[in-house]
């Protein structure tokens, strides 16, 4: 089950970086 | 989990492909964006950009979030309305009667649970009510920020239309007010909740052979919440 953990976390990992990413995109007002 | 683990490729493979073609077409959404983004920049007078400005504006994110946002917002209802909505002789549904949060005996909650549950289902309290609901409350929360993300970046690409079209930029809760926030959110939703509302009847009558998401082919069409 250790290697589904890792693939859990990866994806959320990505989702919130998207989300941050995006934010921050916006927040400087590219 | 007591499978036998077929190695991490074997393991993963849904999760995997899937991550794998998202980046794909997130690659194309890149390519083909930035063509548009400059088809419409040559027609209003302006300078194309590169690649990389287009990836890094606010143009790019809030089309990337309005669609993200959808997707959540669909599990999130799908995942809360089908403890208590069935579809009778659906397969996405539970069967008729079962509808509600289920006793902790069915749900293996508390002294119910099994030996190898997780903690969280087994200890009580404030902890098993959250872990009882962890899915959904992911799938809420993602939905809420992926939202607000699409609106951040909405609002900026939404003022840079402005000021290229020699109009006033709008503050941010004019723009949760504005006409395209609004278009960019229910075009999304409206196909989501069509393409739930189709899988949960189609899935009554039709079958797919080997999928969890259909009844077994031999199923009768009477038959509620069986997989196969």
């Amino acid at each position: 089950m250790r290697n589904v953990r890792a693939v859990f976390w990866l994806y959320l990992v990505v989702i919130i970086v998207g989300i941050a990413y995006a934010i921050a995109l916006g927040l400087a007002g590219r | 989990m007591s499978e036998k683990s077929r190695g991490f490729l074997r393991d993963n493979a849904l999760s995997l492909t899937f991550g794998a073609v998202f980046l794909a077409t997130l690659v194309g959404q890149a390519l083909s964006g930035v063509a548009d983004f400059n088809a419409q920049q040559i027609a209003d007078g302006l300078e194309p950009v590169s690649l990389g400005e287009y990836v890094t504006s606010s143009s790019f994110g809030v089309d990337v979030m309005e669609n993200w946002q959808s997707e959540y917002l669909q599990f999130f209802l799908y995942i809360f309305a089908t403890v208590w909505l069935v579809q009778r002789g659906s397969s996405e549904s539970k069967k008729p009667g079962e509808e509600g949060p289920e006793s902790d005996k069915e749900q293996k909650v508390g002294r119910h649970a099994d030996e190898d549950s997780p903690a969280w289902a087994r200890i009580g309290g404030w902890r098993t009510a959250v872990y009882g609901r962890s899915l959904g409350l992911l799938m809420g929360a993602l939905f809420l920020l992926t939202w607000a993300a699409s609106s951040i970046a909405g609002w900026a690409a939404y003022n840079g239309d402005q000021l290229g079209n020699r109009e006033d930029p709008v503050s941010y809760l004019g723009y949760l007010g504005a006409a395209d926030f609004w278009n960019r959110s229910f075009q999304n939703w409206q196909s989501e909740m069509l393409a739930v509302g189709s899988m949960a009847v189609f899935a009554v009558y039709l079958r797919q052979r080997g999928s969890p998401e259909s009844k077994p082919v031999g199923a009768p069409h009477a038959v509620t919440g069986q997989t196969g």
